[in-house]
């Protein structure tokens, strides 16, 4: 009975890594900074 | 200005220096910002734009129309305007690299007086500089 549930386990954990390989770059992408320069301020 | 720019959406602080007219912006943990509404809200404040600048991480992908684009969030993509480093880039469209650019989102055209940005339009990315390939 102990054994199944550590199956179900690894499985669980093998899908969390694959999907964390999947969308982990994907999550990362970002704007890091904007600069902008700006005309007519006093 | 200052306060102006950090109510917009995804900001998280705002750098303003009077004595050269730049101004950074730091967005939020998410990176979820809107260049365009950046772009509308200086005008906004009474000034204009004439350059801007983006630090931005993504993927290269291509686009519907043949070219190619910076992925840079899962909704968010900018078009690649085609120069000597996009073309270093376009073997990785499609891949999983993860890349980090430096790259001109806005130059405002040489002689033109205060224009009112057009926010419908798409930015283009004219990529300046590769900083880190992942």
């Amino acid at each position: 009975m102990s054994q199944k549930g550590g199956m179900m386990n690894a499985k669980k954990f093998a899908l969390l890594a694959l999907l964390g390989c999947a969308l982990g770059p994907v999550s990362q992408a970002q704007i890091k900074h904007i600069e902008m320069r700006v005309e007519g301020m006093t | 200005m200052k306060q102006h720019l950090g109510r917009q959406s995804g900001v998280q602080s705002v750098e303003v220096s009077l004595n050269d007219g730049k101004v950074d912006v730091t967005p939020k943990e998410d990176g979820r910002i809107d260049p365009g509404q950046l772009f509308k809200a200086v005008y906004e404040s009474g000034v204009s734009v004439a350059e801007m600048d983006v630090l931005a991480r993504g993927k290269v992908v291509k686009d519907g129309s043949g070219g190619f684009a910076l992925d840079v969030t899962p909704n968010q993509s900018f078009g690649i305007e085609a120069n000597d480093v996009s073309k270093e880039l376009e073997a990785l469209a499609g891949q999983s690299t993860v890349i980090i650019v430096r790259g001109q989102l806005y130059k405002k055209p040489a002689g033109k007086k205060r224009q009112k940005p057009d926010i419908s339009a798409p930015m283009k990315l004219l990529i300046l500089e590769v900083q880190k390939r992942e």
